[in-house]
């Protein structure tokens, strides 16, 4: 005997392929759809005896031919004539849900069985369900499961089995629209009488589908009936849709949905108040563009206490180690200019910036957490709202929050945006977003400097980002005229609680790059910057290339209360923001100790000249990486333009803060 | 006019937040977001890819520690489908 054919639809996300598993277990196979690259499970699961075929069809919200997913659950409905179809539904959001289940029964399906799906959740938050009431509405079997549990998924083989075998009669409900439509569906059903189409179709269906222009059914008609008959009826629809003055799909949608709504009173009650759940309550902060800036810097000032205050001592051995075996391996070189390069420039340089691995870990660690509870997309919306106050097109929410991690594919991302104008203010402010290499350098100068209040320091210099990048995009908004913004909206995640697991992996896999990143970049420009501090003669005589290129600059920077090192960092920095760490730690000479590092230069720098320094260092210049994919993304102009007025901003600002921290007598 | 017009209205009309569309219309969020999901089937909105094509093409990716963000929120814009619709009432 052939095997039954079982069919599982739904909306994406309520549970099938959960279901699925728990129906047929082991015995699966995945393949393809014919001709498209959708994706197609098929399983196998005995009953009494009896085999049945399970397949899995795609997640859909709809049965509109819009898309490939739709066209293929559709067509196998339509054309395949499965023995059950399994309508499995989200409990918890029974709305769409059922409006997927009208498409279904209105195409003239009769064998379903609705499979009530995380009834476990629905009870946890107040939905109560009759189930009779709702099998009797509906004119099908309905069966409650927590198909997460396994609770429920013999009630439902059983179903599938009794139906399989005709033991079910259903009696399945249509949805039912205005007059006027139905009319017109009589009207269209009457016209299609009596042809070969309605032996196949429900003639209901095809009636709402042409009146909602369907093309697959457009076609079906013209290939069967005619060009003539087919021209009859459209007119027929031009005329109602322009008494409507609306489109015809949306509103057959629209009164669909209404017919779902006006059914749902009837078996459904709330035991608590549905609509204040904690996502929404916890938004209502968060996302609030005054409370939820003060909330994202409390945050953020939170989470670099917490960096800091679990980071720091590990940084500190882990330099100290460095330094240790910087000073191990010096007496075993002969060379001096070998021991030079591998005790102050590679082990100096690159140890520097790997000391911050662990900063670096926590970091990540601390961003996944809040990324994975879905706070970082609220800050997304958040920036977007506030961007939007100051002229920034608000869809440049995606670039902005991609340039917290790197500024590169954050102006790549500006080419989700249609207008060009759109694209160049986006890439205008991007740069202006600390991204996590100046991270480094930020908690390297406020752990030196700033004992006690490192996560103040670190956070003020992030907000002062934000704000220049608030104010450029203020700026920039006056210059170029940007066009009309399509509309959009933003659907946020729930609110949940991380997984730890997939947590530590992620926040392995980031920091791993960072290792990365020093052991290619950082190590070349470590060996490049200790060339040029060491010859011709060794930094400190005046005559090295380093010192010499660095006072060209010291002038400018003397505004700014800086010299000649910072002159250099500076401009390495533009490489890498890594390498204003290791320029100075190789500048000092002090192999390998961040620590050693830090004791030499607490007596060169005040912390009003390091804040100066870290705050120019986030602002100065994009990295160029940066700049390259300015100029690949806009042109040569742009990029030139944005650097400069970056430049510019920094030692503008670097100046005020300077010249007001002495006025202030810091 | 339904439910599923009003919601679209209101987009086209610039309304961002889905918090802020129910509490206009008086449903949930969870309802205007399933909405937007039936929308988005009948081609009325659709979803914008978010950074992972210029994380993937990316000449830093190899080397790049922070980027290409997880689970953030999904924005839909409105289709030409959308505005071939005349915008008269609500
Ligand atoms: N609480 C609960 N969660 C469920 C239940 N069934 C599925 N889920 C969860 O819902 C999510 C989506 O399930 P999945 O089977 O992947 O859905 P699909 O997209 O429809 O195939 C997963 O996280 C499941 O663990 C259930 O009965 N109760």
């Amino acid at each position: 005997m052939a095997m039954k054919v079982v069919a599982l639809a739904g909306n994406p996300n309520v549970g099938k392929t959960t279901v699925f598993n728990a129906l047929t277990g082991m015995r699966q196979h995945v393949g393809n759809w014919p001709g498209v690259t959708v994706e197609k499970k098929e399983g196998v699961f005995e009953y009494e005896g009896q085999r049945f075929l399970v397949v899995d069809l795609p997640g859909t919200y709809s049965l509109t031919a819009h898309s490939v997913d739709e066209l293929v659950a559709r067509n196998f409905l339509l054309n395949s004539g499965p023995d059950v179809v399994v309508n499995v539904v989200d409990a918890t959001a029974l709305m769409r849900n059922l409006f997927l289940t009208m498409e279904i029964l209105e195409m003239g399906v009769t064998n379903v069985v609705l499979a009530l799906n995380k009834m476990d959740l629905a009870e946890k938050r107040g939905i109560r369900i009759d189930v009779k009431k709702l099998e009797t509405l509906l004119g099908i079997p309905v069966v409650p499961l927590n198909a997460k549990a396994g609770i429920g998924v013999n009630d439902l083989k059983k179903r599938i089995y009794e139906m399989a075998n005709g033991r079910i009669k259903t009696t399945p409900i249509v949805p039912k629209y205005e007059p006027d439509i139905e009319r017109e569906i009589t009207h269209i059903e009457g016209a299609l009488s009596g042809t070969g189409l309605v032996t196949k179709y429900s003639p209901r269906w095809l009636a709402v589908k042409l009146l909602q222009r369907d093309d697959e059914v457009m076609k079906l008609v013209l290939r069967h009936l005619g060009k003539e008959k087919l021209d009859e009826v459209m007119t027929h629809i031009g005329e109602i849709e322009a008494k409507y003055g609306r489109a015809m799909d949306l509103i057959i949608a629209g009164q669909k949905y209404e017919f779902v709504d006006s059914l749902m009173h009837r078996f459904i009650r709330y035991t608590s108040k549905e609509s204040s759940n904690l996502t929404d309550q916890l938004d209502r902060i968060l996302v609030h563009p005054v409370y939820g800036f003060f909330a994202l810097m409390l945050v953020f000032y939170a989470m670099f206490r917490f960096v800091f205050a679990v980071g720091l001592p590990i940084q500190g051995w882990l330099a100290a180690e460095f330094s240790d075996f910087g000073g191990w391996l010096a007496p075993h070189i002969a060379s001096g200019a070998l021991r030079g390069l591998l005790v102050d420039g590679i082990i100096g340089g690159v140890g520097a910036v790997l000391s911050f691995f662990p900063l670096v870990f926590l970091l990540f660690f601390v961003l996944a957490v809040l990324e994975d509870v879905g706070y970082m997309a609220r800050v997304a919306v958040l920036m977007e709202k506030i961007m939007r106050k100051f002229g920034l097109p608000g869809k440049s929410v995606i670039s902005l929050i991609l340039g917290f991690g790197c500024n590169v594919p954050a102006v790549m991302a500006t080419r989700t945006l249609e207008d060009e104008r759109d694209r160049l203010v986006t890439m205008f402010v991007n740069p202006f977003i600390p991204c996590s290499a100046r991270l480094s350098v930020i908690s390297f100068l406020a752990g030196a400097f700033f004992k006690g209040n490192q996560a103040l320091v670190a956070v003020s210099i992030y907000a002062l980002a934000i704000v220049v990048a608030l104010f450029s995009a203020w700026l920039i908004s006056h210059f170029v005229i940007r066009g009309e913004e399509s509309p959009f909206v933003i659907e946020l995640p729930e609110y949940l609680l991380p997984g730890w697991k997939t947590l530590l992996l992620h926040s392995w896999e980031r920091s791993k790059e960072f290792v990365k990143k020093a052991g290619t970049i950082i190590l070349i420009g470590s060996i490049f910057i200790w060339y040029l501090s060491n010859y011709p003669a060794a930094i400190g005589t005046g005559k090295s290339y380093a010192e010499r290129l660095g006072h060209i600059f010291a002038p400018y920077m003397g505004l700014m209360g800086l010299d000649w090192r910072a002159a250099v960092s500076l401009l390495f920095g533009i490489i890498a923001k890594e390498n204003v760490i290791s320029t100075y730690s190789i500048i000092y000479g002090v192999g390998g100790g961040e620590e050693a590092l830090r004791g030499a230069m607490a007596g060169l720098l005040s912390p009003l000249q390091a804040y100066v320094l870290g705050v120019v260092t986030t602002l100065y210049i994009p990295c160029i990486a940066t700049i390259g994919a300015i100029r690949a993304e806009s042109n040569w102009k742009w990029a030139a333009f944005s650097t400069a007025y970056m430049i510019t901003v920094a030692s503008a600002i670097g100046i005020l803060i300077w010249h007001i921290g002495l006025f202030l007598g810091l | 006019m339904g439910k599923i017009e009003r919601v679209l209205s209101l987009i086209r009309e610039g309304e961002r937040n889905p918090a802020e569309i129910a509490g206009k219309l008086g449903m949930s969020r969870e309802e205007v977001e399933g909405i937007i999901k039936i929308l988005e089937s009948m081609g009325y909105v659709e979803r914008i890819e978010k950074g992972s094509g210029a994380c993937e093409t990316c000449p830093l990716r190899s080397i790049c520690p922070g980027s290409c963000v997880r689970k953030t929120a999904t924005v839909y814009r409105v289709t030409k489908k959308s505005f071939s619709l005349k915008q008269d009432h609500i």
